[in-house]
């Protein structure tokens, strides 16, 4: 289906904006699914600064644009200077082997978090999440 | 409805000839992993790797079947 042009036009100015974007399900504080809860995890742990959407609200619409500009339906999906990343396999596969940190211009952490467990670093971060406040794509 | 494993890695197979594809149900028969170790991933990004291997079962994800698919990717050994 032919995505919506001014949602197209909203999301690429929100990936324009955000040198690290992140379009998952519910919000970093209120993650409403475990592979966006995920992602989230390794975004806090890696300790950068991230723009978030909720793409719930506008679920299919969205899907249909993100099919449309990066080949890509599922959420979530981590956007990095403008380009795809990928999904969360993808970025816990970065993750895991330090490509994301290099990619993030950061520092590795010191300890990779268990792949799979669901947690996010068991709340040992000292210096507190890094993220700016989430958005809203509206129609 | 559950998803059927092996339909899902013969439609894999059929998609990208010569891999090696495993499919577990991580749970509740929508929630899938697939493993995929194909030779088609030459010199391919990982997003590509993983968009051929989604693209491969399109069909199940778009009737319902299938709402969740964790992939890893990998060159044959």
């Amino acid at each position: 289906m032919a995505a919506n042009p001014e949602l197209r036009q909203q999301l690429e100015q929100a990936i324009d904006q955000n040198p690290v974007l992140l379009l998952m399900k519910g919000t970093p504080d209120a993650p409403r699914c475990g592979f966006s809860m995920r992602t989230v995890g390794i975004l806090e742990q890696v300790g950068v600064e991230y723009g978030a959407i909720d793409v719930l609200p506008v679920l299919q619409p969205l899907r249909d644009v993100t099919a449309e500009i990066s080949d890509w339906q599922t959420f979530p999906q981590l956007y990095v200077n403008g380009e795809l990343v990928g999904g969360c396999d993808i970025v816990e596969e970065m993750f895991e082997s330090g490509e994301l940190s290099e990619l993030l211009g950061v520092e590795q952490p010191a300890t990779p978090p268990r792949s799979g467990d669901g947690s996010v670093g068991g709340g040992e971060d000292p210096e507190g999440p890094h993220q700016s406040p989430p958005m809203q794509i509206e129609t | 409805m559950a998803a059927d494993l092996n339909e899902l890695r013969t439609m894999i197979e059929a998609a990208l000839p010569g891999a090696k594809v495993e499919v577990v149900d991580e749970g509740g028969g929508d929630h899938l992993r697939a493993i995929v170790a194909a030779p088609q991933f030459e010199g391919r990004s990982r997003l590509e790797q993983h968009r051929l291997v989604k693209a491969a079962v399109k069909e199940r994800f778009d009737d319902g079947t299938i709402h969740a698919l964790s992939v890893r990717t990998s060159l044959p050994d």
